[in-house]
């Protein structure tokens, strides 16, 4: 499908010629995003920069049955952004403004094109913490993080994406602007259609202004690192912290072929022969960080960790940190298709799910390595395979909704943090059951009746 | 739908390795300048594939933009988890985007120029470049093709800081500029012929020829002259004063020093020995100067420095010192216009008056 001529001079005339892109050579960048195999060109590439011109646009795709799916910096891993059924790709990396922060209310407000790092940057330079903490922080845009809900590597403690938002500003697809929700923790008036749409991957609106709440920074923090012999035993650990009722900002796990992977680009030194490494830290006052460190490095000691090492300084930390968060690209340095997937299970049942991924890709004959958010349950079983393998494809799919099932079997569920996007959507069904889904559609009809709004992703 | 068949423009090993995860959106100047996945590298690398796979036409004016907007910098390189080598990656899409096309008449200009041995010789001449007659046992200075005509003194400067470094008149251009406008294969010859001209040890006083040489040499085989300093142990100099005080001093990295080669300590280990060194805040990002991109881009160029020059101006220091010709005549000339008091120097420069002041 083209965009007929007079579909495009209506965009021209709204954000601007320059601001609207039809040609394949620009269309082609916008094909895909950080979700291997999801693949779709759009019809016309649209960057507005107010919420008036979101609006229109919104209107004009609405009269005209033009899908338009809403993107940030494209870093999302379940195929959000890609537009499946064409139409146009609406960049909102224009609206880039801090509008705001507020010590008084410890709060921030932003447009949606702002990055996570920059949020974190500029709240931080007023002593104040954006908890959130994605892996993808320097990339992605707070807009695409309330839209999946994103999550990160202070999820324990501090929760998710979700946990933070405060109001919204977004536009329906019929070009009406709603705010919901504003600046109280309290509040209570009406549905809360700020949790609906955050999470809601851009099916039902455009988020066009994000208010958020903010943390006083904490005055320190501090990370450590335990070796284990295999990932179950790491897990047992995981489970012996938290029962001892330490709940740490940090708890973060790496098998050993992520170990490798990551110590080759970020050369910190790392121990690469252990079956696997947790990665735990904390914050608040120093004699906090202090005895809570100490705890942990003896509870893992006790779970039977072969070596534990707190990071000398602030310094070190980071570098750990920073590590960790690259864990993914790092690891396609063992081979070019590199497969994330994002399932969670209860706690106390992470040792048993590794050990039946590790079945499941013995079985498959796959490489799936595996690292992820151990305190909150979080895993990244990660499949690294040759692309031109066609079998070895066929056998991943297989294996990971296999994977997800036995997440399921758990208790858990086929997406902790990335969201459904369009990859997920085959198993979403068995994760909330019919009734739900049906209701899923009912919602997405009542916000977008001529469902414009990235079809081919939830609710459509 | 099939796949066209692959066309061989790029080493498939090299696509292969982009997995997408846009890790190198933060660190590219011309996405920040635009917002627009198609300047950034993981955008380019997308093209590049459309380009191999033959979803994208040949004559694609997006591809010809995009590969000529593109700064080269490579600070997507340092940041990318994955080790894309995106540097090769352009060179080899330039090399395609630009045969049997015409290239803009400074690059052709330039390049012509600088492959002429006699004719850098003779500019050198004239310029008055460092030269030794007869080859000594001290490594070899490289003079450059830039170098001798805009900066004669910068060579001056280095044998009178190093009087072991040999500089034989007779060496020819690194083919840098070659491998940056499309043409790998002239670049690579042009290289090996200085290196045959050239044996043992090179020292350069251009980061991008360094990290270009250092490519098709080796790396044992040259040393950006701040690596050479630092190594050798530079000798007791004085310090640079501005008025009654000690000097205030910043640098600006060269890109494919930083980025290419990893050199970065170096050269501020050298500058805090002979004056008050202060960081800016985008020292390590390109300055737009990027080989020819700001004869052939001036605009886009000039979006790239204006913030750096900013920050410059902010910091309230006397000098800024560059550790490549390309980006101090990029600095020099925005300064200039900007009429600040700030002056712009090379690192060799900046210690020779360190020295000049002991003596």
């Amino acid at each position: 499908m083209t965009l007929p001529k007079q579909d495009t001079d209506a965009l021209a005339a709204i954000v601007g010629a320059e601001h609207v892109r039809v040609e394949p050579g620009e269309l082609a960048p916008y094909a895909r995003d950080a979700t291997p195999l999801f693949h779709a060109e759009p019809d016309a590439v649209v960057f507005p920069a107010t919420t008036g011109e979101v609006a229109e646009v919104l209107k004009l795709a609405t009269e005209r049955g033009i899908p338009v799916t809403p993107r940030g910096a494209g870093t999302n891993l379940c195929a959000a952004t890609v537009a499946e059924r064409g139409g146009i790709v609406l960049v909102l990396t224009r609206l880039n403004r801090i509008l705001e922060i507020s010590r008084e209310e410890l709060l921030a407000r932003v447009e949606p094109g702002v990055t996570t790092a920059r949020l974190a940057d500029a709240a931080g330079a007023e002593g104040l913490l954006y908890a959130p903490d994605p892996g993808s922080r320097t990339a992605s845009t707070v807009g695409g993080n309330v839209a999946t809900c994103a999550g990160g590597l202070r999820g324990l403690k501090y929760g998710v994406t979700r946990n933070y938002v405060l109001g919204l500003t977004a536009v329906l697809p019929t070009g009406e602007v709603v705010r919901t929700g504003g600046r109280l923790w309290k509040d209570v008036a009406g549905y809360d259609l700020t949790r609906l749409l955050t999470g809601s991957e851009g099916t039902l609106a455009v988020i066009t202004e994000v208010t958020v709440a903010l943390l006083p920074t904490p005055a320190g923090s501090g990370t450590g690192v335990a070796y284990f012999g295999s990932l179950a035993d790491a897990c047992r650990a995981v489970t012996a912290v938290i029962s001892a009722g330490l709940v740490p900002a940090t708890l973060e796990f790496l098998d050993q072929k992520c170990v490798a992977a990551v110590e080759e680009f970020a050369a910190l030194g790392l121990r690469t022969d252990a079956g696997a490494l947790l990665l735990f830290g904390d914050d608040g006052t120093d004699d906090v960080v202090a005895g809570n460190l100490a705890r942990m490095a003896e509870v893992c000691t006790s779970a039977g960790a072969l070596e534990v090492t707190l990071a000398e300084d602030v310094a070190r930390s980071e570098a750990l940190l920073a590590a960790r968060r690259c864990s993914l690209p790092a690891l396609s340095r063992l081979n070019s298709l590199t497969i994330l997937e994002d399932a969670t299970v209860p706690r106390p049942k992470l040792a048993e799910m590794v050990d039946r991924i590790d079945a499941i890709a013995a079985r498959h004959e796959l490489m799936i390595a595996t690292f992820g958010h151990a305190g909150d349950g979080n895993l990244h079983p990660t499949c690294v395979l040759d692309p031109d393998d066609a079998g070895a494809v066929d056998r991943a799919h297989k294996a990971f909704a296999e994977i997800f099932a036995a997440a399921v079997e758990l208790g858990g569920t086929i997406t902790g943090e990335h969201g459904v996007g369009a990859a997920k959507l085959p198993y979403l069904a068995d994760r909330i059951g019919p009734e739900q889904v049906a209701l899923l559609r009912r919602i997405k009809s009542a916000f977008d009746p001529a469902h414009i709004l990235n079809p081919g992703k939830l609710g459509s | 739908m099939t796949e066209p068949a692959e066309r061989g423009i790029f080493g498939k090993d090299l696509l292969d390795r982009c997995i997408s995860c846009g890790f190198c959106l933060p660190a590219c100047p011309t996405y920040e300048l635009t917002g627009d996945e198609a300047s950034s590298p993981r955008g380019r690398i997308t093209l590049m594939r459309a380009l191999e796979t033959g979803r994208l036409d040949e004559d694609d004016p997006t591809l010809a933009e995009e590969s000529s907007f593109c700064l080269g910098c490579r600070s997507c390189e340092t940041v990318c988890p994955a080790g894309v080598e995106y540097g090769t990656l352009l060179e080899q899409w330039r090399d395609h985007q630009w045969r049997g096309r015409r290239r803009p008449w400074i690059a052709r200009l330039l390049m012509a120029v600088v492959s002429r041995t006699w004719l850098l010789r003779l500019q050198g001449l004239v310029r008055r470049h460092a030269r030794t007659r007869k080859r000594e046992d001290g490594p070899a200075l490289m003079l450059g093709c830039v170098e001798r005509g805009l900066y004669p003194r910068v060579s001056r400067a280095a044998r009178a800081l190093r009087p072991e470094l040999t500089a034989p008149a007779a060496q020819g251009c690194c083919g840098a500029l070659h491998a940056h406008n499309g043409d790998s294969a002239k670049g690579a010859e042009l290289a090996r012929e200085l290196g045959e001209r050239l044996p043992g040890r090179i020292v350069t006083t251009a980061g991008g020829c360094a990290a270009h040489l250092s490519t098709h040499l080796g790396r044992d085989r040259v040393k950006e002259v701040g690596e050479y300093l630092a190594e050798a142990g530079h000798r007791a100099l004085g310090e640079v004063r501005a008025g009654d005080r000690r000097a205030r001093v910043a640098l600006q990295d060269s890109c494919h020093l930083r980025n290419g080669m990893g050199v970065t300590r170096q050269p501020r280990d050298l500058i805090r020995a002979v004056a008050d060194y202060v960081e800016l805040p985008g020292a390590g990002d390109c300055c737009g100067a990027a080989g020819t991109y700001a004869m052939l881009r001036p605009k886009d160029s000039r979006a790239v420095l204006d913030p750096k020059l900013d920050a410059i101006e902010q910091s309230g220091v006397d000098y800024v010192v560059a550790v490549n010709p390309g980006c101090l005549r990029q600095l020099q000339q925005g300064l200039r216009a900007r009429r600040s008091t700030v002056r712009a120097l090379h690192l060799v420069e900046l210690l020779r008056e360190a020295q000049n002041a002991r003596e």
